[in-house]
C-alpha cells in the first residue's frame, strides 16, 4: 500500500490552494482534489482569513510567492508567528531556485516547482507533508502535558537520562511535588478548578526552573517531577511557589508536599531515582502537624531500607502461607451477663513467626498486604484455619465455639465471597453460624450501598456479621439502623479512657 | 471551436498538458480557453509602456506560470525570458518578445474563432 493510500483511507483531509492565478489555481486544485477536499484563496489576505476560521480542518497550505496585496513571503511570516497555525505544513509553489532557502527559513516544509510536475508526484509530496507534520505533531502532543504545559513522564525520563549524558559532572535532585488531598480540590471546587491549580503549579515550576539546570512533567494526577541541579534551601523552594499559587488560585488551602532524592545516584535508573523522591513524599500525610501548611522530606537511607524489608515480606508471603509461618490465635470472649464469665465465642488473631525477624507485628505486615492486594489469600488462609479449629473444639471438646474472622474491604468486591465462605465451612462441616464475619466500619462509608447488600446478601446464608471498630470512622448512629449486622464491636477509642476521664458519661 | 489537434499544429506540449489535468481532456481545453481570455499581455505590455517594472514583472511571472502549466510551449518562450530579465528590473526593449507573446497568442484565438 502507497503512502498515499493510506492517508486516503483515514478521512479526506483538506488542503488549501493559495493563488492569485485563476489557471494555476485551479489547475493544481483539480489535481489534489483527486485524494482531498479544496479550498482556494486568491491571495494572502483571503487565504489568512480562512486558515484562522478552519484552522483545525486544515491539513496542508499550496502556496504561491508572488501575488499581489500580502504576498506569500509575508503569509508565510504571519502563520509562523501565530503558535497555533504553526502546525499547518506549508508547501511553496515557484519556479525560482532562490527563494527556496528565504521559503525554508520562513517554515515552509516543501517546493512544487512551476510548471507543475506530473499529479503522482504533487500528491506524493502533498501526502507526505501531511503525513510527516501529523507524526510530529502525535510525537508533541504526547510529549507534552495539555493541563500542565510540562512534558509527560515517559518523554520527561529520557530527557532526564540525555541530560545525565550531556552534563556528568552536575550533581542532581529528583523531587516529587504533590498537593494534599488533591482529590477533597476536585471534588469541593469541581475538576476544572483542579486542573485550572494544576495548570498554575505547572507555569510555577516552569518559573523555577527558568535559571536553573532541570526540567519536570506532571507523572499523573496531581504528581509532578522534577529534576533540578542540587538545591540547598528547598524549604524557601516550597514556599515561594505555595505562595505564588495561593495568590493566583486566590486560596490557600492548596498545600504542597515535596520529596526529595538529593544528591540523586546515577547508577540508579531514572525511575528508581524518582521511585525515592515519591516516597519520600508520601509518609508526610501521615507526620501533618498542625500550623505547617507546606510539608518537606528527605529520602533518606533508613527508608531505603524499610522499603527493602517490605519488599522482602512482599515476596515471602506465598512461602510464609505455605510453610505455615503465619500462626492463629484465638482470643477467648465471655459473656459477663451472668453471675460468672461464660465462655462463648473467639475472635481469630494472626501472628507472623518470621525464621529470620522472628515475631512480626500484624501492625506492620496487614496493611503492607492490604497496600499491595494480598490481603485476600492471607484472609483466607485464616478462613481455613479458623474453620478446622472449630471443628477440633468440636471433636475433641464437644464444645460449639464461634470464631470471629477479618473481612477486609477488597474481599466484599470480590462476587464469589460468600460462596468461598460456604465452601470452607463446608470443608470442615460447621455451619455458617458458627462464623462471625468482622468487617470493619470503614468499608462501609466507601460504597455503603453496594457494601450493604454484599454483607447483606452473606448474612442471608447464615453467617453472622460484626460492625468492627464502630466509632474510628464517620458513621453514624442511625447509619446503623440500616446495617446488617449481628454485633457492634466499639473501637477502642471510645473505651480506653473510660476509667480515666471522670467526665465521660457512667456506660 | 479549439481542438487538442489544433493544439498540437500550434506546437503545444498537450500531452504533458493533459497529463497534468490528470488526463482530462475536457479540462485541459477549459483551462486553455480561459487563458485565452486573460488580459495579461496587455497589462505587461502597459506596464512596460509606463516604465513599471514591478508591474511588468507580476504580470509576466504569472504569464509564465499559466503558459508553462498548460504547456503552451510557443508562448511560454518570450514570456520565461522577458520575466527572467524583469526579475532584475532590467530595463530593455521588450518589444520584440511582446510582438512574438502577442502574435502567437493571436495564433491560438484565430483557431479558437473557427
Amino acid at each position: 500500500m502507497t503512502e498515499r493510500s493510506q492517508i486516503k483511507e483515514k478521512i479526506r483531509r483538506r488542503v488549501m490552494v493559495v493563488d492569485d492565478e485563476m489557471i494555476n489555481r485551479q489547475l493544481l486544485g483539480y489535481i489534489v482534489s483527486r485524494d482531498y477536499d479544496v479550498i482556494y484563496a486568491e491571495n494572502g489576505v483571503e487565504a489568512l482569513s480562512k486558515v484562522k476560521n478552519e484552522k483545525e480542518m486544515i491539513s496542508l497550505i499550496l502556496l504561491d510567492l508572488i501575488m499581489p496585496g500580502m504576498d506569500g513571503y509575508e503569509f508565510l511570516s504571519v502563520i509562523q508567528s501565530d503558535p497555533e497555525l504553526r502546525r499547518i505544513p506549508v508547501i511553496v509553489l515557484t519556479s525560482e531556485k532562490n527563494a527556496e532557502v528565504k521559503c525554508l527559513r520562513l517554515g515552509a516544509v516543501d517546493f512544487i516547482p512551476k510548471p507543475y510536475d506530473m499529479p503522482d508526484v504533487i500528491l506524493a509530496r502533498v501526502g507526505r507533508s501531511i503525513e510527516l507534520s501529523e507524526g510530529s505533531k502525535i510525537i508533541n502532543d504526547t510529549e507534552n502535558d495539555i493541563i500542565s504545559g510540562l512534558y509527560t513522564r515517559q518523554y520527561f525520563y529520557r530527557y532526564c537520562e540525555r541530560h545525565d549524558k550531556y552534563f556528568p559532572g552536575i550533581p542532581m535532585d529528583a523531587v516529587a511535588l504533590n498537593i494534599n488531598r488533591f482529590h477533597f480540590l476536585n471534588e469541593i471546587y469541581g475538576r476544572s478548578y483542579g486542573d485550572k491549580v494544576l495548570g498554575m503549579i505547572g507555569h510555577e515550576i516552569r518559573r523555577l526552573l527558568k535559571n536553573k539546570s532541570g526540567m519536570a512533567c506532571r507523572s499523573d494526577a496531581d504528581s509532578f517531577y522534577i529534576y533540578i541541579e542540587h538545591q540547598d534551601d528547598y524549604d524557601g523552594i516550597i514556599d515561594e511557589l505555595a505562595g505564588r499559587i495561593w495568590d493566583s488560585a486566590g486560596n490557600d488551602h492548596i498545600n504542597l508536599r515535596m520529596g526529595i532524592y538529593s544528591f540523586a545516584d546515577t547508577e540508579l535508573n531514572i525511575e528508581e531515582r524518582f521511585d525515592r523522591a515519591f516516597h519520600a513524599c508520601n509518609p508526610i500525610k501521615s507526620i501533618q502537624k498542625a500550623g505547617y501548611k507546606n510539608h518537606l522530606a528527605y529520602y533518606d537511607d533508613s527508608m531505603h531500607e524499610k522499603e527493602l524489608f517490605s519488599e522482602k515480606l512482599l515476596s515471602e508471603m506465598d512461602n510464609a502461607i505455605r510453610e505455615r509461618q503465619f500462626k492463629v490465635h484465638y482470643q477467648p470472649k465471655y459473656n459477663i451477663k451472668g453471675d460468672r464469665p461464660v465462655l462463648k465465642s473467639a475472635e481469630a488473631l494472626i501472628r507472623w513467626q518470621h525464621p529470620e525477624f522472628g515475631f512480626i507485628s500484624p501492625g506492620v505486615f496487614i496493611p503492607l498486604f492490604e497496600e499491595n492486594g494480598l490481603i485476600h489469600k492471607l484472609d483466607k488462609y485464616v478462613w481455613r484455619e479458623a474453620a478446622h479449629q472449630i471443628r477440633e473444639w468440636k471433636d475433641s471438646f464437644d464444645i460449639t465455639l464461634p470464631v470471629s474472622v477479618n473481612v477486609s474491604r477488597v474481599d466484599l468486591f470480590d462476587p464469589d465471597l460468600g460462596d468461598e465462605l460456604l465452601n470452607i465451612a463446608g470443608e470442615s462441616d460447621i455451619d455458617p453460624s458458627e462464623c462471625f464475619l468482622e468487617i470493619t466500619e470503614s468499608a462501609y462509608t466507601d460504597n455503603s450501598s453496594q457494601m450493604i447488600s454484599t454483607v447483606q446478601s452473606l448474612r442471608e446464608k447464615g453467617f453472622h456479621i460484626e460492625m468492627d471498630d464502630f466509632g474510628s470512622g464517620y458513621s453514624s448512629l442511625n447509619m446503623l439502623a440500616s446495617m446488617p449486622i449481628d454485633a457492634l464491636k466499639l473501637d477502642m477509642v471510645f473505651v480506653q479512657n473510660i476509667c480515666e476521664d471522670k467526665k465521660m458519661p457512667a456506660w | 471551436m479549439l481542438t487538442v489537434d489544433d493544439l498540437k499544429k500550434f506546437g503545444a506540449n498537450t500531452e504533458e498538458g493533459i497529463g497534468r489535468c490528470m488526463g482530462d481532456e475536457g479540462f485541459y481545453m477549459m483551462l486553455v480557453s480561459s487563458f485565452l481570455g486573460d488580459t495579461r499581455l496587455d497589462q505587461l505590455e502597459k506596464a512596460l509602456k509606463d516604465n513599471d517594472l514591478d508591474k511588468a514583472f507580476e504580470a509576466a511571472h504569472a504569464l509564465k506560470g499559466m503558459a508553462s502549466n498548460l504547456s503552451l510551449d510557443p508562448i511560454t518562450g518570450p514570456v520565461t525570458e522577458m520575466t527572467e530579465m524583469l526579475r532584475s528590473r532590467t530595463m530593455t526593449d521588450y518589444s520584440v518578445l511582446i510582438k512574438d507573446a502577442k502574435d502567437k497568442m493571436e495564433v491560438l484565438r484565430t483557431m479558437a474563432d473557427q
